[in-house]
């Protein structure tokens, strides 16, 4: 159960609103509601914005497949016990 | 089971690594033998030719006082690191990401030696140092808000085989992202 209350989208102002239809296209997924971490870094853009350029950034595929990166991303998750 | 093939290489890799890591980061220097036998002299060539070195990580000679138990700590990590269903060079990548995330000093920087032996250029290791970071960061938010999992059906498309994997087959969302 997460410890703050998850605002659903229609409470997010309007372009943080368009961002959330991107990440309907990134996703291609047409959800309910935005992921959990969607909206939790949506709830500071200044910082959501930076933070989430930066992992798109990374997960990118370059030398790396993305495929490869995921399972990176796999494992730190794992390490750290990460549910989500 | 084949399925399932490299995420059983990718957990038994990453407990290898860590199992090599803490020894190596611990005070253990005065377990080191002053001078191996004959037997963990015979590992230690092995090792050093496995990883193409004149020296033998300090994580083996840590053990080496037991050439039986060194045999066998040596044995298992050949077999996580060699190629597999997932690429020696992709697993060096993965242990530098679970050293990084456990803090080892001496997994770190053997790791990053190692994916830099193999081929990964500076860009291919600012990749997954950039990939650690972020899900370093993802998941203490997520932790720290016991956030619960909503994202295992949504992940976006990618064309790219699973690591050891064939091509993906058709799927019901096209492959492309931004």
């Amino acid at each position: 159960m997460p410890t703050v209350r998850l605002r659903d989208a229609e409470e997010y102002p309007e372009p943080i609103q368009k961002l959330f239809e991107a990440a309907k296209a990134w996703f291609k997924y047409d959800f309910a509601q935005p992921p959990a971490m969607s909206r939790v870094m949506a709830w500071d853009p200044e910082l959501g914005g930076f933070h989430g350029r930066a992992m798109k950034r990374a997960m990118t595929p370059g030398e790396w497949t993305r495929a490869e990166k995921e399972m990176v991303a796999a494992v730190v998750s794992g390490v750290n016990a990460c549910a989500y | 089971m084949a399925d399932d093939a490299p995420w059983y290489e990718a957990a038994l890799l990453v407990g290898v690594t860590n199992a090599l890591n803490v020894v190596a980061d611990s005070p253990l220097e005065s377990l080191e033998p002053a001078s191996p036998g004959a037997e963990a002299q015979a590992v230690f060539a092995e090792i050093r030719a496995f990883y193409d070195r004149t020296d033998v990580p300090v994580a083996f000679r840590r053990v080496a006082a037991d050439p039986g138990y060194l045999a066998d700590v040596w044995g298992a990590a050949r077999r996580a690191f060699a190629d597999n269903t997932l690429t020696r060079r992709h697993k060096e990548a993965l242990a530098f990401a679970v050293s990084v995330t456990t803090r080892s000093p001496f997994g770190t920087a053997f790791h990053l030696g190692e994916m830099r032996r193999l081929g990964v250029t500076e860009r291919g290791a600012m990749e997954v140092l950039g990939v650690t970071q972020m899900f370093s960061s993802y998941t203490k938010i997520a932790d720290t808000l016991q956030l619960e999992p909503d994202m295992d059906h949504l992940a976006a498309g990618d064309p790219s085989p699973a690591p050891g994997g064939a091509p993906a087959r058709s799927r019901s969302r096209p492959p492309e992202a931004p």
